[in-house]
């Protein structure tokens, strides 16, 4: 499952491009201070192990205390308990759904913004850094990350459990990797076993509507925290024909809203307290909408996802997508 | 008031004007003609209604989820297209006749520069993000610029076109890039101007657009009033002004009409291209160099080749659909780049 969110890659895809000419004049000092930085990173740390990441294998501290992440890195880190002392830029809408204490940890680190600043990057010392930007992007400050601290990169088609796994694993967060793991394991278990009859009976489908999407449309979704209540619990939501495009890249105006009646159960984005999304309201304001039968019967369901790619995250998701389940007459019965 | 089609030797490689008869059975046609693609409009879409269900919707209507979507989507994307291409059409051959340029249309004044401008501002710096919003500040934007554009392309002796086009280009060309730097720092700024700059007719209620109304209708009212007066400006000046029409009154009320009608359409659809531009031009080739019959004519052709490329955007790509802007240009370009490869008429 791809997990990055679109938004933040492009602000990774910018920051990569408009930060190669500065790095290039930054980072311009001679081999003599790039050996000079990886000798006094190495000093730092006595020990060291060896992760598997996209660019190969990297040999990293086993107990890092200045880590630096970029790009979708970040928040994974953070929700594994992680302290970076620098991030990159991570937009409002997707700060306000990360827990408190999160959301603290991410503000106190140095921002490094959406144009990644190499200079600021070196001074902050780093003893690693965490990278997940596109690979195009990645090729083109390579050296200069390497040369500042050791770099684990991984590629946007990495997935998230993977990525999850390959930060905890370099960032020495792997404890509560593990915790987040076995809560999970223990939550997908418990909902497979309490909606066996909806998952066995039940036609679902997932509705969406971004920010950036065209007036009048929406989306089915088939990406997304979708793919979890559809891959790891059962749930039968409809999902693209092998091969070809994910359902969410095409957009369908509002008049498709009638074809939903044939689904028992709606699903669509919602924020914390149940309410749907800024960028979904205009489609529940449809008379269109309020008609519809699974509407009207109450099987429409706002489900609330801070994010899927990190276990933490998605069992934010499972919460509320349980309760929201708990909700339906059918589940009642 | 001259009749330029009468006034005007019949060489070799003109066509022969047709007659006010056929003018007239040519305007009906193209009004049955539209007619015909407001029903079609009401009837086609990106799910199968029934057209007893959309006859229902209409004049029986019930909360049957189909007859919604008729009345919520399909009736006012149709009213809309309507208006908005009646505006762009006459606004089209306003300015064409304005300026004496053929390729003129709203965009060589800046106007939809100020439109694009005013909605970046109000989108990224103001928060604004429906259309019921930022409508307003398009509409705004797009008198201020050509209000501006007046001003700047006056000279002592009145205004010139040359001189207004000019002012236009520079004006336009500042508002535009202000604007992309306004995008390309707020992301919010620019998704929504990714899909405005598109010209869409779609999810504008009705709401939307019952307060133009009265804009256009003064505005059609004021380009028909005018389009004596331009018939006399595009022999010169100096011909116009022996025969008695003001030119200054005539330009700035020909300015009025054409910004409150093409400021009107791209601020409820976006900067919709190609239908200023193209429809006058068949316009032209079919009833000749008056004006009067320029404007009918256009008032008639825009909207049927916007709701058709309406239409034709619906079924293309089903269950999705493409916004109105582009399927415009691409059913016009090809005609257009026909009819002017194959007759000399459209020349002003």
């Amino acid at each position: 499952m791809t997990t990055t969110h679109p938004r933040r890659r492009r602000a990774a895809l910018t920051a990569a491009i408009l930060s190669a000419a500065l790095v290039l004049t930054a980072c311009g000092s001679s081999d003599d201070s790039s050996d000079t930085s990886s000798d006094k990173t190495a000093a730092k740390t006595d020990e060291t192990h060896t992760v598997k990441a996209g660019n190969g294998d990297i040999k990293v501290p086993n107990a890092p205390k200045r880590v630096v992440t970029i790009g979708n890195t970040d928040l994974p880190f953070i929700d594994m308990g992680g302290k970076p002392v620098g991030v990159t830029g991570v937009e409002e809408s997707e700060l306000s759904l990360l827990p408190e204490d999160q959301r603290a940890t991410y503000e106190k680190a140095t921002d490094l913004g959406d144009e990644v600043d190499l200079e600021k990057v070196a001074s902050l010392k780093p003893d690693l850094i965490l990278v997940q930007i596109p690979d195009a992007e990645f090729k083109k400050i390579e050296k200069q990350l390497e040369a500042i601290a050791p770099t684990a990169f991984w590629g946007l088609d990495t997935e998230w459990r993977t990525l999850a796994d390959s930060i905890a694993d370099a960032g020495n967060v792997k404890d509560a990797l593990d915790s987040q793991k076995a809560d999970y394991e223990a939550r997908i278990a418990e909902m497979k076993q309490k909606y066996a009859g909806l998952i066995k009976n039940t036609k679902f489908v997932n509705l969406d509507r971004y920010s950036s999407s065209d007036p009048g449309t929406f989306v089915i979704a088939d990406i997304g925290c979708v793919e979890i209540a559809q891959e790891d619990i059962g749930l039968n939501f409809p999902k693209a024909a092998a091969g070809a495009d994910p359902l969410a890249y095409t957009s369908l105006p509002f008049e498709q809203l009638t074809k939903l009646s044939k689904y028992n159960v709606i699903t669509y984005p919602a924020d914390a307290k149940g309410q749907p999304t800024e960028a979904f309201a205009p489609v529940v304001q449809t008379n269109t909408w309020k008609e519809l039968s699974t509407v009207k019967s109450g099987d429409a369901l706002g489900v609330f996802c801070p994010g899927n790619n990190s276990y933490g995250a998605v069992l934010r998701y499972l919460a509320s997508l349980d309760t929201a389940l708990a909700s339906l007459p059918a589940a009642k019965q | 008031m001259t009749d330029l089609a009468l006034g005007r030797p019949v060489g070799p490689d003109t066509r022969t004007v047709p007659g006010p008869r056929r003018r007239l059975i040519g305007l009906a046609v193209a009004l049955a003609v539209l007619l015909g693609l407001l029903v079609a409009s009401m009837m086609i879409g990106s799910t199968a209604i029934p057209p007893t269900v959309v006859w229902d919707a209409l004049f029986h209507p019930s909360k049957d989820i189909d007859q919604f979507a008729v009345r919520d989507f399909r009736l006012p994307r149709t009213v809309v297209g309507l208006v908005v291409g009646m505006a762009l059409g006459v606004s089209g051959a306003l300015i064409q006749a304005l300026t004496r340029n053929p390729l003129a249309d709203a965009g060589i004044l800046g106007l939809n520069a100020g439109a694009s401008f005013a909605v970046t501002v109000a989108v990224g710096l103001l928060g604004i993000r429906d259309i019921q919003g930022y409508m307003w500040f398009a509409f705004g934007g797009a008198l201020i610029v050509t209000l501006t554009v007046l001003v700047l392309g006056s000279t002592r002796r009145g205004q010139s076109p040359v001189m207004m086009v000019l002012a236009g280009l520079c004006v336009g060309s500042v508002l535009m890039g202000a604007g992309s730097a306004l995008q390309l720092t707020n992301p919010d700024a620019f998704d929504v101007m990714r899909s405005w700059d598109a010209g869409s007719i779609v999810s504008r209620p009705l709401d939307l657009l019952w307060p133009t109304l009265p804009f256009f209708a003064i505005a059609l009212v004021l380009a028909f009033a005018v389009s004596g007066p331009l018939n006399a400006m595009a022999l010169g000046d100096e011909l116009a002004v022996a025969q008695g029409v003001r030119l200054v009154r005539t330009r700035i009320i020909a300015i009025i009409a054409l910004t409150l009608l093409a400021g009107g359409a791209t601020a409820i659809a976006g900067p919709i291209g190609f239908v200023g531009l193209m429809v006058p031009h068949v316009a032209r080739w079919i009833v000749g160099p008056d004006q009067r019959w320029i404007f009918a004519y256009s008032a008639l052709l825009a909207p049927i080749l916007l709701l058709s490329s309406d239409i034709l955007g619906r079924v293309v790509m089903r269950p999705g659909e493409i916004p109105v802007g582009i399927v415009t240009a691409f059913v016009g370009a090809p005609v257009l780049i026909a009819l002017v490869r194959q007759k000399k008429a459209s020349g002003l």
